[in-house]
């Protein structure tokens, strides 16, 4: 890296950041694998790669958020070992992530003055406060009341607080973490130019975005990532949003995957029929607290599925693009403004739970330790919770039975590393979620729906669990898997359906299944059209 | 790399101290049973140990129930209130109707609606349950008063204090009526469905609805059952000593919840026993009745009931982040 430092006298060809052999690793999964990756002072620097590619945490080491297992990270030619995002902040670096972190009661001027406020005699200088923030205004041409309370602020609003809020401390390098997720485009526009305009202040930008004709027209360089690895550091003039794709998707390392199961039969009965479905999490203008919901997306006549015993349906998307929320509403476990859900012909009615499970749905949700596992009960517990009924006995659980049907069911699901009476905080994670399988294995259940099924656990365990839905759909259960990860759904699944901004933006049928069409209808028509041209 | 299916087990050493910290007052209380037998004289006689579980009866009858509703992630300090007003509502019936049997419906009957009041509130308002139930715990110490007419009450007849103190195998109705209760709550919790799916709602509510758990009806039970229990631990109280008086003492409840969570019942919710309660509530009585036979100046044994509760928590706190 002396080369960049010596000889060159433009200022912005100074390494700001340079990460050297970066590694991080969080239990099983290996989040940043040997990241080699230089931050020119002074310019924009693209961060791209699927959804898990290793971007955020990236964002995240430089930001003190996480310490590396090994390699090094050097600010200004100097290596820094920040323990905590305070270390990283008096060293000029600053995040603004997905989830802003502003306090919402606050006035504008208060937010971005939090902590480094003029004070006289320990009381805070108001009127200073305010020419501080005047002059602040002035200089990045950002126009915000500053009396405003942040919390009535759109997210755009909010943004350009936290961008205040950096400029202020005299940030020199800004880590914008999917900055433009939950922008409109009129919005995103207002961003780019802000961004810019940092720039010519000296300020050097880190630009993760899942937005690539965004980040080919903003950033200066641009780092692809795949797997937790530097693929390419490139500059925007020698790709395309194709170029791109392909970079991302590239080839893959675990191609291990069942055997699909047979085609189902046409002329079955649908086992899942959904019709004119309208998530209530993908109907309101501005949904609070999930990031990255589209805002006004979902198209008027609602959503339609069917899924036929022994199919494996996947629902490809972005993180936002309403693949949770549709599932959820399916299964009850949200609300949904209008639509009809069948198994097997039977209307569901009220959406519900209970009801879904009744009917034969079982659904293992997104996050298994926040939404599917009671983390301190027995393995017993966890899996027999949904079937009590089927073994009780005048009100008192017959603890033969019930440890008859969940030996069966752990067997089953090749839940291993304990005893029924273990608690599942001290089961690996491939073995929680093979729990989560467990729990749903019993004979009444036609419908399997799966959000992130292989989300968290070690190579192994993917491998049973893509076994498991294989087998579900053998038996005849209609599956329906959510996953990030196209190579398993394309490794999976019949038949995947692309979701983007809340709506079916396209659907493939195996033999057809092709990442990078999925990826390209994921990430919008521009992203297809460049490459195409 | 390791083999994902193997289990991350504790071995060895911290594999025994996990049990020890796991059944923790049953040893300590075992202990101080042995250490009292041999340092005391009056200890160990069937009198004293009669009074022991005479005097415990009221808190066991409201914190085994009050068990449930902290496993099921509840808070519940409006026991306070309801052992209060409850027996003045029952010994208004009973004045007027002369019927103890009416009395202690009327006194359980109240206990019950004010809990389902309260289970409603934090199941469907959303309300944090401390807040809640302290909230309704001046309404009701407040109803107390007006139904006393800010008196104290008596018994018309002389047979209402034989709800609690009659003799049955030497032990006092009220030390069975405790017993019945534990009994229920116990395998309430630990046999039914019912039970299950309390734990499973303090364990992880969002998991358990999931699961298809009613989670608010869960609430809203324990809370009624707890409210139920505390007015029959108020009638029993005012059977024992053959009056009510209207308050706003909170301090029953705080004994109560001293003898769940020295048991070793979580606060944050999803784990515990009834069992538990039953020990930790004859752990603090066994120190009591000790420092009582050793003649303990009171202002200390209140600074070291405070030093043990403390210890208690620090504990559960311990092995729950060891755990983490």
């Amino acid at each position: 890296m002396a080369d960049l430092q010596s000889g060159e006298p433009a200022h912005a060809e100074r390494a700001h950041v340079e990460l050297c052999g970066v590694s991080k690793r969080f239990g099983s999964t290996q989040a940043v694998d040997r990241a080699d990756i230089v931050i020119r002072r002074g310019c924009i620097h693209g961060l791209v790669g699927e959804n898990g590619a290793g971007k955020s945490t990236v964002g995240k080491v430089i930001a003190g958020v996480h310490t590396v297992d090994s390699g090094t990270v050097v600010v200004d030619g100097r290596e820094c070992r920040f323990r905590s995002p305070r270390q990283a902040f008096s060293a000029g670096i600053t995040t603004i992530a997905q989830e802003l972190a502003l306090v919402p009661d606050r006035s504008v001027v208060d937010n971005v003055f939090l902590g480094v406020e003029s004070t006289r005699w320990g009381f805070v200088n108001r009127g200073d406060t305010r020419r501080r923030f005047e002059a602040l205004i002035e200089r990045s041409g950002i126009s915000i009341d500053g009396d405003a309370s942040v919390g009535h602020l759109s997210v755009a609003e909010q943004q350009r607080v936290e961008i205040l809020r950096a400029t202020a401390r005299r940030s020199e390098l800004i880590i914008m973490d999917e900055p433009s997720a939950r922008l409109s485009a009129e919005e995103r526009d207002q961003l780019h130019r802000l961004v810019r305009s940092l720039r010519y202040q000296n300020i050097t930008i880190l630009f993760i975005s899942h937005f690539l004709d965004e980040v080919l027209d903003l950033a200066d360089d641009i780092t692809v990532m795949r797997d937790g690895r530097v693929v390419k550091n490139t500059e925007p003039s020698s790709e395309t949003a194709g170029s791109l794709v392909e970079a991302m998707i590239g080839r893959k390392l675990e191609g291990n995957f069942p055997p699909k199961p047979p085609a189902p039969d046409p002329d079955q009965r649908t086992a899942l029929s959904v019709r004119g479905l309208k998530p209530a999490g993908l109907t309101g203008p501005r949904p609070v607290g999930r990031t990255g919901s589209p805002a006004e997306a979902l198209s008027p006549e609602g959503l339609d599925l069917a899924v036929l015993p022994g199919e494996i349906v996947g629902i490809a998307g972005l993180v936002g693009s309403g693949r949770t929320e549709f599932v959820r509403s399916v299964y009850g476990a949200d609300r949904a403004v209008a639509g009809e859900v069948r198994v097997l012909g039977g209307d569901l009615g009220r959406l519900h739970p209970r009801r879904a499970i009744r009917s034969g749905m079982g659904l293992i949700p997104e996050s298994r330790k926040e939404q599917g596992l009671m983390m301190d009960r027995s393995l017993r517990e966890n899996v027999s919770l949904p079937h009590l009924r089927g073994v009780t006995r005048a009100g008192l659980v017959m603890r033969r039975a019930e440890s008859d049907l969940v030996v069966e069911t752990t067997a089953s699901a090749q839940v291993r590393g304990g005893g029924l009476d273990t608690s599942v905080r001290l089961l690996s994670g491939g073995n929680q979620q093979k729990c989560l399988f467990a729990r749903w294995m019993s004979p009444g259940l036609r419908v399997l729906i799966a959000d992130e099924p292989t989300r968290g656990v070690d190579i192994g365990s993917k491998r049973s669990i893509y076994d498991l839905i294989s087998a579900a759909a053998r038996d005849g259960l209609a599956v329906l898997i959510v996953s990030s990860e196209l190579e398993e759904l394309v490794g999976l699944c019949h038949r995947v359906i692309v979701m983007r901004e809340g709506r079916f933006a396209a659907e493939f049928s195996h033999p057809h299944l092709d990442e990078a069409q999925i990826l390209r209808h994921a990430f919008g028509e521009e992203a297809a059209t460049r490459r195409t041209s | 790399m390791t083999d994902p299916a193997t289990l991350l087990q504790p071995s060895g050493p911290s594999r025994y101290l996990g049990v020890l910290a796991r059944y923790g007052i049953v040893w300590v209380t075992l202990a101080l049973f042995v250490l009292l037998a041999a340092t005391t004289d009056g200890f160990l006689t069937g009198p004293n140990l009669r009074n022991v579980l005479d005097q415990q009866a009221t808190l066991l009858i409201a914190a085994s129930v009050a068990t449930l509703t902290m496993i099921a992630g509840g808070f519940d300090v409006s026991i306070s209130a309801v052992a209060v007003a409850a027996p003045l509502v029952a010994l208004r019936v009973e004045n007027a109707t002369g019927s103890v049997a009416l009395a202690l419906i009327a006194g359980c009957a109240f206990g019950l609606i004010v809990g389902m009041a309260n289970g409603s509130i934090v199941a469907f308002a959303r309300i944090n349950s401390f807040i809640t139930t302290l909230a309704t715990s001046f309404i009701v110490f407040g109803i107390g008063y007006v139904v006393s007419e800010r008196s104290i009450m008596r018994p018309s007849s002389d047979s209402f204090r034989s709800i609690a103190r009659t003799r049955i195998a030497e032990l006092t109705t009220a030390t069975w009526i405790s017993l019945a209760v534990v009994v229920v709550a116990w395998i309430t919790l630990a046999g039914t469905r019912f039970g299950r799916h309390v734990y499973a709602t303090g364990g992880n509510a969002e998991a358990a609805r999931l699961a298809g758990v009613r989670t608010r009806l869960v609430v809203v039970v324990v809370f009624a059952l707890s409210g139920l229990a505390a007015g029959l631990a108020g009638v029993v109280a005012a059977s024992r000593t053959i009056s009510a008086t209207p308050s706003d003492d909170f301090s029953f409840v705080f004994g109560v919840i001293a003898a769940i969570v020295v048991g070793g019942t979580s606060i944050a919710g999803g784990t515990g026993a009834v069992w538990r309660t039953l020990l930790g509530a004859f752990f603090i009585a066994f120190m009591v009745n000790g420092f009582n036979l050793h003649a303990i100046d009171p202002i200390w044994q209140r600074i070291i009931q405070g030093l043990v509760i403390l210890v208690a928590v620090s504990t559960d706190a311990w092995s729950r982040a060891r755990r983490a």
